[in-house]
């Protein structure tokens, strides 16, 4: 979610209803191509009204993998294997793209989202406060925890040498 | 060359006309008065100071000495009535020494309004002039734009209104100099009650003939704060240090003290 | 006589003349929430411009089942979603004949405020109660109708100066304890402390915020019902 937050929230819990009706109607949970194009017809509908939108629908199906859409208010809805929304979009996606390989394994990649958005939150002033971390399994998500980037900037400081333009020493 | 510059104007002109906004000045909420009494003159204020919708100061003083017999109440623009007032005091004491004579209110209404109408009300002082001179009590009043007004009671600022209605209800001809300073008073009160630019305390001035004018900072304080419920003292240390760091200024050469040779 | 007032000279571009549909009337609204408490205060000015228009005009509200809401800033648009939510709380009885939940009100109103969405009610709106457990729940919304439950939030004119206050002495923020060597957590307040919090925000917002003043009316949310509180404020 990235944009205007009644937005993306109002339309997302509404988006979860619709996929819940096809759960209902089809026995069947919904694919996520569906599912994101229920949004992105929803986003065209109201192109030029002001909507303001940036999201990700990720998910794991028997038919389709793992699959992440990007959907946007503009109407857009991109397949893909990694992305980045929002006004820290940049920063993140630099982290990203410099570690990211198909190879992660989860906790590797857990560790990955956590410190691109880390990295957002370090340079984009609207972004910050902490980090959610989810994991999108064949059988549902799985959450893995809240981090609040104040104590996780320093852990990431001390364990990899980065950040080094954050002195803790005053020189003499 | 002395005075304002005028350097910049252009480019913030231009900078205005492509949507750069421009820093604002504090601050035009104000309540000012004045009256005047058998033998004498008064001007009030009240002393709030804003920013926008914050209150910058609680307690500023708008009452202002242009000579020891003549004083000004400022609304306005801040800077501007301070630096107005300041450069006709420097301007009524020159006069005063070479001229040899006691400064007087007219001089000082004539020279300021012939300043302000020269800047075309882009020096936003709005100034209520009062004093005593050889010719006896005055009062004026001066918009920024240079025009002038004479009256036995006036007032000028966001709380105007405000003040206006206790004035025009109460004042009559030969008021006693308690009267018109319980009046002027009443009327700066009845701008911080109503007027939400105008706030905290009352301060007067009265000038009477043949006496030095008296101040009185804070002659009203309707507005002082209760006790809080709480402390909010933190324990020392409450804010966490991520480094320290001791210097030694100054080098300590330790000496051993030795006495002195002092001949027999 | 005529005094001439300064033409528009900064700009040389046309100016367009619109009705504008809103206005803002002032004031500030806080909610806090405790172990088996919520409440929301409001200070009771109602302000246009430099001018006072009422000294006592309430704007935090209980709207039955043990409920208490407050729209603050655009007065009538306020006044309208506070009657919608009246409205939708009655209606639920006639429907499902039981009490309205509070997380069921949280989303109601969401649905009231995004409703509007493109010609917005012009407010900040805080809703408190109790939850499944009885544990005290603020709920707070821009204008249309993001949300989120939180222990405390503040809304209104001088949000921005209270609302650090807040993060401080509800949540401790930036306090660390020197015995501990730990930064404190957050705890649930008592409730004569959250009183005392709640007065001195609105007496330190009070000395310099000129929209905020005259009195604080103070609307607690336990399980034995609603308690109202009025504490006087300067009225300079």
């Amino acid at each position: 979610m990235a944009g205007g937050a009644a937005d993306c929230q109002f339309w997302e819990t509404w988006l979860n209803t619709q996929c819940r009706l096809h759960e209902l109607r089809n026995k069947e949970r919904i694919s996520v191509a569906a599912a994101s194009k229920i949004l992105a017809n929803l986003t065209y509908s109201y192109k030029g009204a002001g909507l303001s939108m940036g999201t990700m629908i990720c998910g794991y199906t028997k038919r389709e993998g793992p699959a992440i859409f990007y959907v946007d208010s503009d109407g857009e809805r991109l397949q893909g294997d990694l992305f980045c929304v929002g006004s820290g979009q940049t920063f993140a996606y630099g982290v990203l793209d410099k570690n990211y390989k198909w190879e992660l394994t989860v906790e590797e990649a857990l560790d990955l989202g956590k410190r691109s958005i880390l990295a957002a939150t370090h340079r984009d002033a609207y972004s910050g406060g902490s980090v959610n971390l989810y994991h999108v399994t064949e059988q549902g998500w799985v959450y893995h925890g809240n981090y609040d980037v104040g104590t996780e900037l320093w852990d990431a400081k001390d364990r990899e040498q980065s950040f080094n333009h954050i002195v803790t020493s005053i020189p003499s | 060359m002395p005075g304002l510059g005028f350097d910049n104007y252009k480019r913030n002109q231009y900078l205005a006309d492509h949507g750069v906004p421009m820093p604002t000045a504090t601050s035009t909420g104000t309540t000012i008065v004045g009256c005047r009494f058998n033998g004498g003159v008064v001007i009030a204020a009240d002393t709030r100071a804003t920013a926008g919708d914050i209150v910058a100061d609680k307690n500023c003083e708008k009452l202002h000495r242009i000579s020891p017999n003549i004083w000004c109440a400022g609304a306005g623009t801040a800077a501007d009535t301070e630096m107005v007032t300041q450069l006709e005091s420097s301007n009524v004491e020159l006069h005063a020494l070479s001229t040899g004579r006691q400064p007087r209110v007219v001089a000082v209404l004539t020279h300021l309004k012939q300043h302000l109408f020269k800047y075309q009300g882009h020096i936003g002082a709005y100034l209520i002039v009062a004093g005593v001179d050889p010719t006896g009590p005055k009062l004026f009043s001066i918009h920024a734009h240079g025009s002038t007004d004479v009256g036995f009671y006036l007032s000028l600022g966001s709380g105007s209104m405000a003040a206006m209605a206790v004035l025009e209800s109460r004042w009559k001809k030969d008021l006693t100099k308690e009267e018109a300073m319980q009046l002027c008073a009443d009327a700066i009160e009845s701008g911080i009650w109503n007027d939400l630019g105008s706030g905290s305390n009352v301060d007067m001035c009265v000038m009477e003939q043949d006496k030095p004018a008296k101040m009185y900072r804070n002659y009203r304080k309707p507005n002082e704060r209760a006790q809080k419920e709480k402390s909010y003292r933190f324990p020392r240390g409450t804010t966490a240090v991520l480094a320290q760091s001791v210097r030694s200024l100054v080098d300590v050469i330790e000496t051993t003290p030795q006495s002195m040779e002092v001949d027999a | 006589m005529e005094i001439l007032e300064a033409q528009s000279t900064a700009s040389s571009q046309p100016i367009e003349h619109r009705f504008n549909p809103y206005s803002d009337n002032g004031g500030t609204i806080l909610g806090i929430a405790g172990e088996d408490y919520a409440l929301i205060a409001g200070d009771t000015r109602h302000t246009t411009g430099y001018s006072i228009n009422s000294r006592y005009e309430p704007k935090v509200f209980d709207v039955g089942d043990n409920l208490v809401v407050s729209a603050n800033g655009f007065a009538a648009d306020g006044n309208a979603l506070v009657d919608a939510i009246k409205n939708r709380v009655e209606w639920y009885h006639h429907a499902h004949n039981k009490p309205l939940k509070v997380q069921s009100l949280a989303r109601q109103i969401q649905h009231l405020l995004y409703r509007k969405r493109f010609f917005p009610y012009y407010v900040h709106t805080i809703l408190a109660g109790l939850d499944d457990e009885g544990k005290g729940a603020i709920y707070s919304y821009d204008p249309v109708g993001s949300y989120e439950r939180e222990q405390c939030r503040a809304g209104g004119a001088a949000a921005s100066l209270i609302m650090p206050f807040l993060d401080n002495q509800v949540y401790f923020k930036n306090q660390f304890d020197p015995a501990t060597q730990q930064y404190r957590v957050r705890s649930y307040l008592p409730i004569d402390d959250a009183i005392k919090i709640v007065r001195d925000a609105f007496s330190s917002a009070t000395e310099r915020h000129i929209h905020v003043g005259d009195g604080l009316e103070v609307l607690i949310v336990t399980k034995a019902g609603i308690e109202k509180r009025y504490f006087p404020l300067k009225r300079d």
